[in-house]
């Protein structure tokens, strides 16, 4: 009796926390909308475009990042360093003509990332350590690679991603296309609602018959994926490439994956949600930006806003 | 007796120092009596490396002791430096006192987020390296702070002994304390018992948060200080530059005996470890091996050990045993029948 009623104290409190969150999502929302409408020049179509471009490149690698965050494997420190080689790699093959360097920038990805989700997967290595290696050996093998040159398109047809359809930068609808097959993959397949299980509680899902190491690495090789497409759309805009191109990316990505709303534990999250990180964050850059604030301050903003947000997270999380 | 040698030597206490060993051995049969690798000029080098590296492996190992992860390191390792060399123009001792004071402080508040509101270090300690990140930039102004004061860079890089600095001394000196408090001190005891089973630690009366806070406290101590005598001795801060010392932190705390599943490192250890990283560093570029060589070698190290680590190693390598002794024993019967 008494423990009945001891649950439903605890069901409502944690209720109360849930909508204390849910009031403070909604009044950041409203203040960030505010600061970001009374703005000048906010809602020009430079600005909304600059946002769009901005947003496309870290936005695929947040995307990415939020696959390993879902299986309970909280972050890559590598992504940023796959974003640059798979740019390195892009330009180098761009002789072979578009398609092919297309597909082996994004081959590339894949495989580099999914073998580090096989040694997460398979051997339960820790995450954030095999993610380590992997930056230190990609740093040392593009390093070996190129001689510390850099590198410049070996072919034609970068055009393509950087002109517009229907007004809109191409990079992003690359973006969006991305979202968009990621949050379907989460969704509506059987492997991407294994991810969520596997982040949950990876014990009971190998009980329930999920092959662990298999969600894994799959869930790594689409983070690998979405790192190439950043690069390719990288190595595109600036048209020539070196280490330094993605460098930092990981960080911002995961800022995004985390004010987005998926647990840093795994188990809940998706790619509409960091579009949604990665979009508040590019707002509040942009807002700060057009008030004159310097770019150091924005630096200093994101990261008390990811240690904030992670914080509220777990007030509203505890049952 | 050759058996018992080597079960010695690769027992979880000697191993970072039979690493060591096989490093320097590997690397002078390649320079193969050249005089390059043994030579008071790379020890010395060897020496200054370990001052920058050293005290980031020991902060980031005391975590990874009490089985948890501070990211947070690689930004305190550089806002203590611009914190230093902001205000210590004229009073060098007072920059380098707020530097680590800076550091005990982000340790203290990270500590108390992660046990009052229970959340994962790899998380609060994310937010922290931003917000540090943040802190520097800001402080800095984006652009490289210069440090007027140059005497103090020359004293504190001044070779004495041959083969020490005053930034090495320092270094050493402080792996000397943490060594004594976890040897000989309820400390260490502590540390480790709060490691290997948090809640049986807590069932036996410990007051693990406390010990949690604290090991925050000294790990962003440790780091701040490695900060404030890198950025002295190079006389300029800078924000960005200084944060690629988290892999080879991590690297070194590794190879130097620490495990991520708690619970297991010394200060010793991590100090063979980050000696090995060192002379694989300074060893390799005086042979006059190209300096990429060392990242492969690094990152190489570092994914061996994640693996030999891993929960799972045992299990899929009985398995495979078992597996490849069924086999035989299958060929064997169909072989007789």
């Amino acid at each position: 009796m008494t423990e009945i009623a001891l649950n439903n104290r605890l069901r409502g409190s944690g209720l109360r926390a849930r909508h204390l969150v849910l009031g403070i999502r909604i009044v950041a929302a409203a203040t960030i909308a505010g600061f970001a409408l009374t703005t000048q020049g906010f809602l020009s179509t430079l600005s909304i475009n600059a946002l769009l471009t901005a947003i496309s490149f870290v936005g695929c690698v947040a995307v990415g990042m939020t696959f390993i965050t879902l299986t309970g494997n909280i972050m890559s420190l590598a992504l940023g360093a796959t974003v640059s080689a798979t740019a390195l790699t892009f330009l180098a093959t761009l002789s072979f003509g578009i398609v092919p360097a297309l597909l082996v920038a994004l081959l590339f990805g894949v495989v580099i990332t999914g073998l580090q989700g096989f040694l997460v997967g398979y051997f339960q290595a820790n995450p954030i350590l095999v993610s380590i290696a992997a930056l230190s050996l990609l740093l040392g093998a593009a390093a070996f690679a190129t001689g510390g040159h850099r590198i410049y398109p070996a072919g034609e047809g970068l055009a393509i991603f950087k002109g517009r359809i229907a007004g809109i930068p191409v990079q992003a609808l690359c973006f969006f296309a991305t979202v968009i097959a990621a949050q379907f993959i989460l969704s509506w397949t059987r492997i991407g609602r294994q991810m969520a299980m596997v982040g949950s509680n990876s014990r009971a899902a190998t009980a329930a018959g999920i092959e662990t190491t298999w969600t894994i690495t799959i869930a790594y090789m689409a983070a690998g994926a979405c790192a190439a497409i950043s690069g390719v759309l990288l190595a595109a805009r600036y048209g020539s490439g070196d280490m330094e191109l993605g460098a930092g990316y990981d960080y911002t990505a995961i800022a995004a994956v985390l004010v987005g709303g998926t647990a840093i534990a795994g188990g809940s999250g998706s790619a509409v949600r960091t579009l949604v990180g990665v979009t508040v964050i590019a707002i509040i850059e942009v807002v700060l930006l057009l008030r004159g604030f310097s770019e150091q301050l924005q630096y200093l903003i994101t990261g008390i806003i990811v240690l904030a947000v992670i914080m509220l997270h777990v007030v509203g999380e505890r049952r | 007796m050759i058996q018992q040698v080597g079960r010695f030597l690769i027992a979880p206490a000697a191993r970072p120092f039979t690493i060591m060993a096989g490093a320097v051995v590997v690397l002078g049969l390649i320079d193969r009596g050249n005089g390059y690798f043994f030579s008071l000029g790379t020890l010395f080098s060897v020496m200054q490396l370990f001052a920058s590296l050293g005290l980031v492996a020991l902060g980031l190992g005391l975590s990874m002791m009490v089985r948890e992860f501070d990211l947070s390191v690689a930004g305190m390792f550089s806002l203590a430096g611009c914190i230093a060399v902001i205000t210590g123009g004229t009073n060098p001792w007072l920059g380098a006192l707020l530097g680590v004071a800076a550091g005990v402080v982000s340790g203290l508040i990270q500590g108390l987020i992660m046990t009052r509101l229970k959340l994962s270090s790899v998380g609060v300690t994310l937010g922290g390296l931003l917000t540090l990140q943040g802190l520097a930039y800001v402080l800095s102004g984006n652009q490289t702070v210069s440090y007027p004061n140059m005497s103090v860079a020359l004293g504190l890089n001044a070779p004495f002994a041959q083969l020490f600095s005053v930034r090495s001394a320092v270094a050493l000196a402080v792996f000397l304390l943490a060594a004594l408090l976890m040897r000989y001190t309820y400390v260490g005891r502590d540390v480790i018992a709060t490691g290997s089973d948090r809640r049986a630690s807590r069932v036996a009366g410990l007051n693990t948060d406390r010990i949690l806070i604290g090991v925050f406290a000294a790990s962003g101590a440790s780091s701040a200080l490695a900060g404030v005598l890198l950025s002295y001795s190079l006389g300029a801060a800078s924000p960005v530059g200084l944060s690629d010392v988290l892999a080879p932190a991590a690297a070194a705390a590794i190879v130097g005996g620490v495990s991520v599943v708690g619970g297991r490192g010394s200060p010793a250890g991590i100090a063979a470890g980050v000696l090995t990283l060192c002379i694989l560093r300074s060893g390799l570029s005086a042979i006059g091996v190209p300096p990429y060589v060392h990242d492969l070698v690094t990152g190489g190290i570092l994914l061996f050990i994640a693996v030999l680590d891993a929960p799972e190693l045992a299990r899929h390598i009985t398995a495979w045993r078992l597996d490849r002794a069924e086999r035989r024993a299958q060929t064997f019967t169909a072989k007789l029948s």
